[in-house]
């Protein structure tokens, strides 16, 4: 049968994807084999968790872009004929996801969060989100290869065990590529992981300006909790960092507390807190789509609301 | 005088989808929307038109007959003609297949261009596979997440955004991107450019007039309503709501 291959660009995606692929490796009877970028994981590191061989791309001189791997690995899986190959679907990840289905014409199921192999029916079967959240998706592939690009942390990193055996091989460098890199700037991290939150206090686009922000912090710590947003916040106002973004093109919360703050409650948002315990919001407008989303609200102006929720919390 | 194709795609509004009987998806009350991303695409293929002092922006779009709609819609959006690639089994494709009809249509029907826009993912699939597919296809360097673009001398120079920050890259002319929504601000179109729209230039084409087969790959099991409702109690801004909002909270076990 087929092997599985997992391509990654970092450690915490190597392990990750061969948690992804050690859940799918018996049932196929398939191989595992790790792609992984230079300085990520170690050869040693994937084949404690599972990797029968290891692939080591090319180290990349500055300018090159990650995707100048693409023709190495349409030579290589031409060669080898995986049956499944899984990415993160980080940003690179999910550029090189595409361009190498498209070379390979095969199939690729976006932003996968259930991943199984009927025996039966020979298929590979994929769940994902769709219409923003208000749908599940489901897939099934019975082409080699189908490619998979995972959501960071959707699957648990596989664990290393020792005796485990396999080869290494380094790959040759790629030829350049036509897109070159001429600077980069790093970016301003959250301080916290929302993903990992106890309690989550989200900012939208109810806020009138970014220092108002200090209002929604006030009522994180309150809490005990975490500050997140939604998109418009992060990705377009550029008011708080971009891992602070809950939902569809976000991380994925599971808080035992939300609270959203002048929230309107779109899908795409919301989708990113199915996983929370208790969700309440405060929000202006009674017919925000919110409402319906929570356990309970408060319809109200949230700069007179909140600071009466704080001094009602204090007493 | 740069040439630029803008892609869109003519989706459901999901706001819109219910949940019906049995989990399934009520689309009985649904509207139809140009995909939030597409609007920034073509809102960019616009601006660096006339940032080039000239040429042209040409709107591509793949659907169902019903899609002429959004082809109207996308032209009051500044655009100078479309080509609609329209047939009834168009509705549901694949990521795959949407992108290989848009390569066919693009080689055959767009002679010269420079750069082709696309959202960085549609609001319905939000797969964010047809732009960096596309530019396989058409054999063209591709940039994805891009957050800023110029083009000068035939070479592009994009800012793409990636997990650890930002990359500045520049690549040859003709290109691909896909764009971010905080790339521009789209317009809102007036009642004079639906008008104008109305005047523009529509190429349809017709699936006869193809000749890949445009085959899909993946199978779509199932596609069902998630249920994100939840008891929804709305209380007041007032004393007696506030302690109930407070109360809550507390009973919740997440704060003592
Ligand atoms: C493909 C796709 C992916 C997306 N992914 C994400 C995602 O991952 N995460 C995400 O968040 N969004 C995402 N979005 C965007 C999403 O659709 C919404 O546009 C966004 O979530 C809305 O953010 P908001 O609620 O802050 O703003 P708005 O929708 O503008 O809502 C603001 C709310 O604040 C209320 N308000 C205003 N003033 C006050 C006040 N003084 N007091 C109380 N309430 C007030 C208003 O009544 C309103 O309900 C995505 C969209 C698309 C198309």
């Amino acid at each position: 049968m087929a092997g599985i291959w997992i391509i990654a660009e970092t450690r915490e995606q190597a392990f990750e994807l061969l948690g992804a692929g050690r859940s799918l490796a018996p049932g196929m009877g398939a191989a595992l084999t790790a792609v992984v970028a230079a300085g990520s994981a170690s050869p040693e590191e994937c084949i404690a968790r599972g990797a029968d061989e290891v692939l080591l791309l090319a180290e990349l001189s500055p300018g090159e872009p990650y995707g100048a791997h693409l023709p190495v690995l349409e030579q290589e899986a031409r060669a080898a004929s995986p049956g499944v190959i899984l990415f993160s679907a980080a940003a690179r990840g999910k550029e090189l996801a595409a361009r190498l289905a498209a070379r390979l014409g095969a199939g690729l199921c976006s932003a996968c969060t259930a991943l199984s192999f009927d025996k039966g029916s020979g298929s590979v079967l994929m769940e994902r989100i769709a219409y923003g959240g208000a749908a599940i998706q489901k897939l099934t592939s019975s082409a080699a290869p189908v490619v998979v690009t995972v959501p960071p942390r959707s699957f648990a990193p596989a664990e290393a065990a020792d005796g485990r055996q396999g080869r290494t091989r380094e790959l040759p460098a790629p030829p350049p590529s036509a897109v070159k890199i001429v600077d980069r700037k790093p970016r301003e991290k959250a301080a916290k992981d929302i993903a990992e939150a106890r309690v989550i206090v989200c900012a939208g686009r109810g806020f009138d300006k970014k220092e108002d922000l200090a209002l929604a912090r006030e009522l994180a710590d309150a809490l005990g909790g975490e500050l997140g947003a939604t998109r418009p916040l992060t990705e377009e106002l550029h008011w708080l960092p971009e891992d602070l973004c809950i939902g569809l093109s976000g991380v994925q919360v599971k808080p035992e507390l939300y609270v959203g703050l002048g929230v309107s409650g779109q899908v795409q948002h919301m989708t990113g807190v199915r996983g929370a315990r208790v969700v309440c919001a405060v929000n202006k407008d009674e017919n925000a789509p919110i409402f319906a989303l929570s356990d309970f609200g408060i319809v109200g102006n949230l700069y007179e609301v909140v600071p009466k929720i704080i001094e009602a919390m204090r007493k | 005088m740069p040439v630029v194709i803008a892609c869109f795609k003519w989706v459901v509004d999901e706001a819109y989808i219910r949940r019906g009987a049995g989990g399934a998806l009520d689309f009985s009350s649904v509207d139809y929307k140009i995909g939030e991303y597409d609007r920034n695409a073509i809102e960019e293929a616009v601006r660096l038109r006339d940032a080039g002092g000239g040429g042209s922006v040409i709107g591509v779009t793949v659907g169902a007959p019903e899609s002429a709609k959004g082809v109207k819609d996308a032209l009051s959006r500044g655009m100078d003609r479309a080509i609609f690639v329209s047939d009834a089994s168009f509705r549901d494709l694949e990521p795959s297949q949407t992108a290989a009809i848009l390569a066919e249509v693009i080689r055959t029907h767009i002679p010269q261009y420079d750069l082709v826009a696309c959202g960085e993912g549609s609001s319905d699939l939000y797969a964010q596979q047809v732009g960096p597919r596309l530019a396989e296809l058409l054999g063209i360097p591709c940039v994805c997440f891009v957050q800023k673009l110029s083009l000068e001398g035939g070479r592009l120079r994009a800012e793409r955004r990636v997990e650890d920050g930002v990359e500045v890259v520049e690549a040859p002319l003709p290109a691909l991107v896909t764009v971010l929504p905080d790339i521009n601000t789209p317009r809102i179109p007036g009642v004079k450019d639906t008008l104008m729209a109305g005047k523009k230039p529509v190429t349809t084409v017709k699936r006869e007039e193809l000749t890949g087969t445009f085959g899909g790959v993946l199978k779509t099991a199932a596609m069902t309503a998630s249920s994100l409702e939840r008891t929804g109690e709305k209380l007041a801004a007032d004393a007696a709501g506030i302690a109930r909002f407070v109360d809550s909270l507390r009973k919740s076990g997440v704060i003592r």
